[in-house]
């Protein structure tokens, strides 16, 4: 049985196709730019094309993020903490504390075994906590994104940056240059920052190991260094984190069909 | 004893300077942008201010430095924090005064005066760009216009779209986003001018909000703002071409104080 999931964020849609409620079969994301529907229309080729499975072959399809209303043969919509929580928990069966740094919101949720949300918090007010922060800082350093979390390894006095605001720390970046710290140490300011705004989200629902980092910057060293360094305790990332809520909304939608397809209570008894 | 004095506001964005003469009366102003070097912008600040009233330095009998960068001046006796000069700027101006709005390049105040321009209560976001001119002047990028133009603009919208972000980041990408579904940017110039009206207004409430209210900052001067801050308030706001250099005549108001305290 093959479950999709699509997870419709304000960055990036992101698809992941699974088996059996157990194997992946192909992960996929493409900007979100557009009409939502024919960019998730890309995303669901390409994940049957990289499975080698017919588009039809999906039997059941769940959606989650921001536009999970936005795609009408959905099955299913599952809210961004349910799926992020559930594929976190797949990927590290250990996990307690979820942190999803998404494009436009931040959120922290712990979790029980299962990967049932218990208490979260979310922040989608502000760009400073945001990877919003780390893109504009990538267009105005002129440092391509793939290339920020490596630079900012070498740096040796990481510069901290004081302002709460994404659009007030530019100009203190740009301070920053102008008198200046290296590019590595402001690279990593960036991150420390980040993961600053990302721990006082976490401590509002309760620290607990094991600790996994899911969402878009998973792939990012610099990020990953810094929260561990921020929370004093390691950080689980694996590449699938990237899909992690994408994974998480698949998983659910196994669940369901297997709930459904248990035969239902004989009437009158 | 009265003297010619000078105030030197040092702020996020500019630097404004005020000479006034023995009658209290404004004898020139100066208002140039900030940069790299605030001591060397401070003293431009001055010189011009003195060039605009036709004096020398020698003719000052004392200067006073306010603004985010009130230490950078060096060449002052006295430092007075912004929203001293403010308050005694506003109540200078504006008699009446017992709530001064300052919306500056960087941040937004709101101050409670009493009938001698002392400051009674104050309320500050210097934290977050959302309510400030730099709101203003990134979103009006973002829509392709010079900050300067965008509060005469605003006034000509026919229906205000709202904006549902706080952040300035997100409502860049509101405004981009309601550009291309096709909608007037004078209408969307409206939906900003609204929203920071909006986050003004909470800040005032902190403070609590009593007629009269003087307007002060750079972006007193958008007219749009003005009569945004006006509906939303449903009272008018006091505003003067001097608003800008409020903060400035309020420091020389401070100094002559100081100055003429210290001769008798």
């Amino acid at each position: 049985m093959i479950t999709g999931g699509l997870d419709l964020g304000t960055g990036t849609i992101k698809g992941v196709l699974l088996e059996d409620g157990r194997r992946i079969l192909a992960t996929a994301s493409v900007p979100s730019r557009g009409i939502p529907t024919q960019a998730a229309r890309h995303v669901l080729d390409e994940l049957a094309e990289t499975a080698n499975i017919a588009p039809g072959d999906v039997d059941y399809l769940c959606t989650t993020g921001f536009g999970r209303y936005a795609i009408p043969e959905r099955n299913l919509q599952v809210s961004d903490f349910t799926s992020s929580a559930r594929g976190a928990v797949f990927l590290f069966p250990k996990t307690r504390l979820v942190v999803d740094v998404g494009t436009q919101a931040s959120r922290t949720m712990t979790i029980s075994e299962s990967g049932k949300v218990l208490k979260f918090k979310m922040n989608e007010k502000c760009a400073a906590g945001a990877g919003r922060f780390v893109e504009r800082c990538s267009k105005y350093l002129q440092v391509p994104l793939d290339e920020m979390g490596p630079r900012s390894l070498a740096a040796e006095h990481p510069k901290l940056i004081s302002s709460v605001c994404a659009v007030l720390a530019e100009t203190e970046i740009i301070n920053n240059i102008t008198e200046g710290v290296p590019l590595s140490d402001i690279l990593m300011g960036v991150f420390l920052s980040l993961s600053q705004r990302a721990y006082a989200l976490m401590r509002y629902v309760g620290i607990q190991p094991e600790v996994t980092l899911v969402g878009g910057l998973v792939h990012n060293v610099g990020m990953v260094k810094a929260l561990h360094d921020t929370v004093g305790m390691d950080v689980n990332v694996a590449p699938d984190g990237y899909y992690a809520a994408a994974l998480g909304s698949a998983i659910l939608g196994h669940s369901r069909i297997l709930k459904l397809s248990r035969a239902p209570p004989e009437a009158g008894r | 004893m009265s003297a010619i004095v000078a105030g030197v506001d040092i702020g996020s964005t500019t630097a404004k300077s005020v000479v006034l003469g023995e009658d209290s009366r404004v004898l020139g102003k100066s208002l140039s942008p900030v940069g790299v070097d605030i001591v060397k912008d401070a003293e431009r600040a001055l010189e011009s201010a003195l060039a605009d009233a036709h004096l020398s330095r020698p003719e000052v009998s004392f200067i006073t430095g306010t603004g985010y960068g009130r230490y950078k001046v060096y060449f002052g006796q006295l430092v007075v924090t912004e929203i001293s000069c403010h308050a005694r700027g506003a109540n200078f101006l504006f008699p009446g005064t017992r709530l001064v709005v300052d919306i500056g390049g960087q941040d937004t105040k709101a101050i409670r005066v009493n009938e001698k321009g002392e400051v009674v209560d104050f309320a500050m976001n210097d934290k977050c760009a959302a309510g400030t001119g730099r709101f203003l002047e990134v979103c009006s990028n973002a829509l392709g216009y010079d900050v300067a133009e965008i509060g005469l603009l605003s006034l000509q919208a026919k229906r205000a779209v709202k904006l549902t972000s706080t952040c300035t980041v997100f409502a860049e990408s509101e405004v981009t986003s309601y550009v291309s579904r096709g909608k007037d940017p004078k209408d969307i110039l409206a939906g900003l001018h609204a929203s920071i009206a909006n986050r003004t207004l909470s800040l005032m409430q902190r403070v609590g909000v009593e007629p009269e209210i003087t307007f002060t900052g750079g972006v007193s001067q958008n007219q749009g703002m003005v009569q945004a801050l006006h509906r939303r308030l449903g009272t008018p706001v006091n505003v003067s071409p001097l608003s800008p250099y409020l903060g400035a005549l309020g420091a020389a108001l401070h100094g002559r104080d100081r100055f003429s305290g210290g001769v008798s």
